[in-house]
This record gives structure tokens, C-alpha cells and sequence, in this order.
């Protein structure tokens, strides 16, 4: 049996689904598409269901990815059952989407989340008479605690084994709407179309001039067995591709063309059937809803009072940041270092294992200074990512986040952006992978995709703290600061600029309209935080290592032979000669240009790398700058910084691109961009410093 | 009176008389429940000329003003407001 959930944003369907499926789930990706795919086995009194969480959305009209998912699912692929969650506190717009279901999908049960929230604000909600009205089942769930949500699969299952469909109440049209669709029934009751759907459905979108009815798909499902081994779980299965078999045309075009001409254009419909179906839920809502003191504030009415208040909103907001920003990245330094420390503990052991079996030299080397040390250096932050995403998720979920897109918005506007992007730029600035993955609110996928391209601009952590070095010790003192700055401007400037530029070369001319939801605040549940936080640090994990192993050996076989040979005739060496001339118009040698091409494993290494290749042997990034004073002009070094602040994003920033944007084309563009935009820059900095007389 | 959402004040209520433009934009405002009809009420503005934050149905909307300036309504005074009404 497949059965579907259903419903709104933020109305708690992860929660069900998470408490449903435990550990069986499956995330993929839609064919096609930047949204998760998340599915899972159920097994009830020896009965197999797979149950799918579909998009969060608030229509199944086709304007975004989320509708278009939901909408193109439950018409191609025909779930036996909705489950649709309904939020008590929010229930019109929520039944606007019911209904939509119900006239395409008979077999549905309505879920009630939220009446706790709800009887906060003061409403109340009769779920018997809303069963009556709409002549549907109605199971009350509170989802925050798991309560209901077993009957809710239990009525499920039931509706699905019905001999017959149920007939929920059909929505009242108007009655110069209702003879128009009454005339379009009748013109499609003898096609084929009326087995598979139901007519009243088929009619109306007919009258919509729907592309999707006419119509057949078939489902290619590439999807690993759904197994219930740990390791099925977050498994990025292959997506699930739909086909198009063949398209035919509706009848009743002159009955469409004689309707235009009276009037009755396509989008007039369209606004018609929406208006008809809210005009039809108000006539029912006193039937099962009450509203007490509804101008008494609510909680959520307190507490925007100084989230979004234009004097506090905004230090509350730096405060949050920061608190973040601390935890993510300053407060997890000692698990990082203790997994840098594991690593290199474990390769110590390993290199006397091969020591004991008397393995040749190089192969120690290989282990120690290449593979550990590599991968070693990824897997340090990966602490950084599961707690930052911890702390996002609880963002997003809570309803903070919106706000922090409401206060930032203005900001965003300017650069041609969505104000979601806001959170997710500024957490860049701690490290851009999970600023990367930071956009996944982002609904517009054009919007998501300039945003995850002007990500790597933003200098993160790791290349501040290497900055910070260099700068410490060729322009000491406060000297330094104003240095430090101007680059954090440059780098502002250019995001600023990409942002607009890429707006262009995305072919986004629509400007990304911004209707968002405040949604109330509530608290959320520990299992919703830490199910998707471990999902997103397993995956990016998954796809990381292999990537990271091998630029690591790459790197270390590179730099490694030919042995015994002074470091200017290594391999790596020798690519250093080559590229030279690339640096050449930037005053760079090649040293500089080998710890640039190393670098992009992981930036941090840039400064040993750099250590080694001038023959300093030091460990602490500040003698390392300091013994470079000797080799560089402080121009020199400026210039240096400029390129490394913004020369291609690390390694695992890369991989997050490619697995957010699902694109080889726009990573590598990104990763070209950044790579020219860093050396005009250096260029440009380079000569204008000497043509302004600077050294 | 017809005037546009952007132009109302903070607290100020007002019942939408339609949206003008079409496209997308129109098509996300009517899934998210402007509809002719409904009631909403401008809850606040964000500072610099940030979007606004209007309350309908119970819930709470962000648009910016470039899109409030398409929807027009006509004012409503609070007082007449009648909760029950103030739902739809």
C-alpha cells in the first residue's frame, strides 16, 4: 500500500513521518530537483506500506518545486491514501489544500495537529463536526508528543483496504461556475481519462487549461532495495524518474475558446475555483470552529514584539548569531582538535603496524603524511557541521528563522536576493559548508542556486584565522585592523556584485517574489533536530571521503616524488614552474602558486604548506608568516591575501555545491568563477597598489 | 476607498478587492489566502523599508512592498471589525 503525507510547511509532517518510520527511511532527491525525497517502510499486522513525506506546501498549483513535486506524484504515481496534516490554529488555509486533495484523491484522513497551540490562541476546534462537514475521517494528533499518530496510520490503512471509494462533500461552486463545469463534465464523461480520475477534478482542470491531465507517465524506479539495515537509511538512492509515455488531448477546446470570449479566461478561472474554495471553507468554519478573544495577543504576538521590533529586532538577532556562530564553530574547537588528535593517533598506530611488517618507507609516508592527514583535516570540522546544523534546524523549526529573513530581506533585496539567503550568507562566515547547505529554505530554485554560488566568496573561519596571520605579521599593529577590514570589504563588495552579475548568467529575470509565513513559535522536538542532523552530516560524509582521500594522495604523491630532491624539483615543483607565469603578473612565485593549488584541499593547511616550501620548519602559523616577510613585499602579501580569500572554496565546499546543487555544470562554473574572479582581483590589486606607489 | 496594501498603516485593517498583475506572484498570494474578499490587517513594517507583516485568518504573512503595491483594498474601520467576520 503507498501511502502519501500531506500538508502545509511547519504543520509538523516530518515529525509524524520521523515517528512512523524510525530508522527505515530512504532520503533521495526528486528527478530533476533540488528537494529531498524522503520515504519509508511501515510494517502493520503483517502489511507493507511505504509511506512518502511529500514537500511541505500550501497548493498543488505548479509555481514551485514543492507543489509541483507534490502535485505530479499523486497524479503519476497514485498514492493508495493521503494522510493530510492539518494545523489547528491555522485551519482555513490548511483545509484550501485538503480540499484541493480530496477533489483529485478520495481516500484521504485528516490528521489535527496542533490543538495544544491552538487552544493557546484560543480556538477551538470540533474535530467530529469536521469529519461531518466534509465527510472525511478526522483523527486528532498531537505530533510534538506522539500522541494520535498510530491511529492516524491505523484510519489510514483502513480507508485504503475500503471496497469502495469514500465520497467526501464536494465543494459548493457558484452557480456560474458550477454550469461551466457541469458543461465540461459532460464533454469528458466518455473519455478514458474519467477511469483514472475523477471527473469533477478532470473538469476543472480542464477549465484551467491544466497541462498535466492527458498525460501518461511511467515511473522508472531506480531506488535501492528498501532495506532495513542501518546503512539504508540516508542511502542517496537513485531518484525517481518519470517518463512520459504519451501526451492526449482533452476534449472541449471550443467550449474553452467560447468561454474566453465571454470572459472566462484561463486565469479567471483559475482566481474563480481559489475564491470559491475559500468562500466555501468560511461557510462551514463556524460549523467546527471557535474563536475566543481573538484579538487577545498570543504568545507568539509577545515575543514578535521584540524579535521584530525595529529597535530590538536587530541586536537580538546579532545576539543569536553569535550564540551560534560560538557554538558552532569556537565552542566545538576541542572536538575538533580531539578528532585531529584520534586521527593522527591512529595513523601513528598504523605506521608501526606497517613498520612491524617491515612495509617499505613510502608507503608509511602515504599513510601518515597523505591519507591521515587529509582526510584528518576534513573530518576535524565535521563536528562544526553537525552542531551548526543542530542549531539551524532548531532555527528553522522553531520559526526564528523566518523572522531573521523578515529583518534581513532589505538587505537581500539589494543584491537581488531572496531574504532567506540572509542566514545562510552569514553563517558562511563560520564555514561555508553548512552556509552552503544553509539554503535549502530557499523555495526558488534560481535563487537557491546564486546563492549557493556567491557562498565560497565569503572568507570563512579557517581562511579568516589564516589571514589573520599573515596580516598580523606584515602589518603589525593597528595597521593590521584597517587591513583586515578593507579585505572583508572587498570580499562584501564582490558578493554583492556576483550576486547581481549571476542574476544575469542564471537567466533569473523574475524577480523571486517574497510572500513568506511567520508561522508561530513553537518548541521543537529533539527527534526532529537530531533525525535531519544526522542525516545531513552522514551524507555529506558519504560523499566527501572519497573526494578527500583522493586529492590527498594526490597531493601527497605530488609533492613527494621524485624523492631526495630538493622541493623545487618535485613533481610539484616542477607544476609550480609551470604555473608561475599565471602568477607571474601578480608578483607571485611558484611556491605561492603550489600552496594555492594544495590549498584547495583544505585552506587551512595553505600556511604549512607555504612553511615547507620556504624550508622554514616551524609549526605555529605566526613564525611561518613571519619568516615569509623575508620572501614577500607587504603589496606582495596583500595581494596574496586577496587571491586566497577568494581563490576556489575548499574541497568540501565543492562537494556540498555539487550535492545542494545536483549540477556538475554550475560547480564547475562556480569554481571557475571564483578562480577568475580571485586572480582579476589580485591583479587589480596588484598593479593599482604599485601604480598608487605602494610596496 | 481603494487604496493599495502599502499604503496602510500599522493596525490599520483593510478587505482585499483584488490583486492587480498576474503570473506567479498572483498565483502564490491566492495559495497563501489573498483572496478578493479577505480581511488582513497590517501588523508591522520592518525597518528601512523592509516588507510588511500582515495578520489573516489567524496566521501571519511577510511580503515586500513592491508586491503590497499591487494588491488593493479598501480601508476598513477597526471598530466594525466583527471577530467572527474578521476570519474569512
Amino acid at each position: 500500500m503507498k501511502i502519501a503525507l500531506i500538508g502545509n510547511p511547519n504543520v509538523g509532517k516530518s515529525t509524524v513521518f520521523n515517528a512512523l518510520t524510525g530508522s527505515n527511511q530512504q532520503v533521495g532527491n526528486w528527478a530533476g530537483k533540488t528537494v529531498e525525497r524522503k520515504s519509508g517502510v511501515v510494517k502493520r499486522a503483517s502489511q507493507e506500506i511505504e509511506l512518502i513525506d511529500l514537500p511541505g506546501t500550501y497548493s498543488l498549483t505548479a509555481y514551485s518545486q514543492e507543489e509541483i513535486i507534490t502535485r505530479e506524484y499523486i497524479i503519476r504515481e497514485k498514492p493508495d491514501v493521503v494522510m493530510a496534516m492539518v494545523d489547528a490554529s491555522n485551519i482555513e488555509r490548511n483545509l484550501y489544500l485538503v480540499l484541493q486533495i480530496l477533489e483529485l484523491v478520495p481516500r484521504v484522513v485528516i490528521g489535527l495537529n496542533m490543538l495544544d497551540l491552538a487552544q493557546s490562541a484560543g480556538i477551538t476546534i470540533e474535530s467530529s463536526n469536521l469529519a461531518l462537514a466534509l465527510n472525511v475521517p478526522v483523527v486528532e494528533i498531537v505530533a510534538a508528543k506522539g500522541k494520535g499518530i498510530e491511529e492516524f496510520l491505523t484510519e489510514a490503512i483502513r480507508v485504503g483496504k475500503l471496497e469502495n471509494d469514500p465520497l467526501p462533500n464536494e465543494v459548493s461552486y457558484p452557480k456560474v461556475l458550477e454550469q461551466k463545469i457541469l458543461a465540461m463534465e459532460a464533454l469528458l464523461v466518455d473519455t478514458l481519462w474519467v477511469t483514472r480520475y475523477p471527473l469533477r477534478w478532470l473538469a476543472i482542470k480542464r477549465l484551467e487549461r491544466d497541462p498535466e491531465i492527458g498525460q501518461t507517465w511511467k515511473i522508472n524506479s531506480g531506488k535501492l532495495p528498501i532495506g532495513k539495515s542501518r546503512d539504508a537509511c540516508c542511502d542517496l538512492g537513485e531518484a525517481v524518474n518519470y517518463e512520459l509515455q504519451e501526451s492526449t488531448p482533452l476534449p472541449g477546446e471550443s467550449l474553452l475558446q467560447d468561454y474566453e470570449r465571454e470572459g472566462w479566461t484561463k486565469d479567471h478561472f483559475e482566481m474563480a475555483i481559489a475564491d470559491a474554495k475559500y468562500q466555501y471553507i468560511s461557510a462551514i468554519l463556524p460549523q467546527f470552529r471557535k474563536h475566543e478573544n481573538p484579538a487577545k495577543p498570543t504568545f507568539t504576538d509577545r515575543l514578535d514584539r521584540w524579535i521584530l521590533s525595529p529597535f530590538w529586532g536587530y541586536p537580538i538577532m546579532l545576539v543569536v548569531l553569535t550564540v551560534v556562530f560560538w557554538m558552532s564553530f569556537i565552542a566545538s574547537a576541542p572536538i575538533g582538535g580531539a578528532v585531529s588528535l584520534g586521527m593522527a593517533w591512529v595513523a601513528e598506530v598504523m605506521v608501526g603496524w606497517l613498520q612491524w611488517v617491515q612495509a617499505p618507507e613510502f608507503m608509511q609516508s602515504l599513510v601518515r603524511d597523505g591519507i591521515f592527514a587529509g582526510v584528518g583535516a576534513v573530518l576535524a570540522f565535521v563536528p562544526q557541521i553537525a552542531i551548526f546544523f543542530a542549531l539551524f534546524s532548531f532555527m528553522q523549526d522553531s520559526g526564528y528563522l523566518a523572522r531573521a529573513a523578515f529583518l534581513g530581506d532589505r538587505f537581500m533585496q539589494l543584491m537581488g536576493l531572496h531574504g532567506k539567503s540572509f542566514f545562510s550568507l552569514i553563517s558562511s562566515f563560520g564555514c561555508n559548508v553548512p552556509g552552503i547547505m544553509a539554503t535549502r529554505t530557499l523555495e526558488d530554485p534560481k535563487d537557491r542556486l546564486i546563492t549557493i554560488l556567491i557562498n565560497p566568496l565569503i572568507p570563512c573561519v579557517p581562511r579568516l584565522g589564516v589571514m589573520s596571520a599573515v596580516v598580523a605579521a606584515f602589518f603589525p599593529g593597528s595597521r593590521g585592523a584597517l587591513i583586515m577590514i578593507s579585505l572583508l570589504l572587498i570580499s562584501m563588495l564582490l558578493v554583492m556584485f556576483s550576486a547581481l552579475f549571476l542574476r544575469r548568467v542564471v537567466k533569473h529575470t523574475e524577480r523571486s517574489a517574497f510572500v513568506m509565513e511567520l508561522p508561530l513559535y513553537h518548541i521543537p522536538t529533539v527527534r526532529n533536530i537530531l533525525v535531519p542532523t544526522w542525516q545531513k552530516t552522514y551524507s555529506f560524509l558519504k560523499r566527501a571521503w572519497t573526494f578527500i582521500l583522493v586529492a590527498s594522495i594526490v597531493v601527497w604523491i605530488l609533492s613527494s616524488y621524485p624523492q631526495g630532491v630538493p622541493m623545487s624539483e618535485t613533481w610539484a615543483g616542477i607544476m609550480g614552474g609551470w604555473l608561475a607565469f599565471i602568477g607571474q603578473p601578480l608578483g607571485f612565485d611558484w611556491r605561492i602558486m603550489v600552496a594555492i593549488v594544495f590549498g584547495f584541499t583544505a585552506k587551512e593547511t595553505t600556511l604549512s604548506t607555504l612553511g615547507i616550501l620556504y624550508g622554514v620548519a616551524a609549526d605555529a602559523s605566526q613564525s611561518i608568516a613571519q619568516a615569509m616577510t623575508g620572501a614577500m613585499t607587504p603589496l606582495g602579501a596583500y595581494t596574496f591575501l586577496v587571491v586566497y580569500m577568494l581563490y576556489i572554496p575548499c574541497l568540501a565546499s565543492v562537494v556540498t555545491t555539487y550535492k545542494e546543487s545536483r549540477n556538475l555544470g554550475w560547480t564547475s562554473f562556480g569554481v571557475a568563477y571564483s578562480l577568475i574572479l580571485s586572480f582579476v582581483m589580485g591583479w587589480i590589486v596588484f598593479h593599482g597598489g604599485q601604480a598608487l606607489g605602494f610596496r | 476607498m481603494e487604496r493599495f496594501l502599502g499604503d496602510l498603516k500599522t493596525g490599520e485593517w483593510a478587505r482585499v478587492e483584488r490583486i492587480d498583475g498576474g503570473g506567479a506572484l498572483r498565483r502564490r498570494m491566492m495559495d497563501m489566502g489573498i483572496v478578493p474578499g479577505v480581511e488582513l490587517e497590517v501588523v508591522r513594517q520592518a525597518p528601512f523599508g523592509g516588507p510588511l507583516q500582515v495578520r489573516l485568518k489567524g496566521y501571519y504573512l511577510a511580503m515586500r512592498r513592491a508586491e503590497c503595491a499591487k494588491i488593493v483594498v479598501s480601508k476598513k474601520d477597526p471598530k466594525c471589525y466583527d471577530p467572527l467576520l474578521a476570519s474569512r
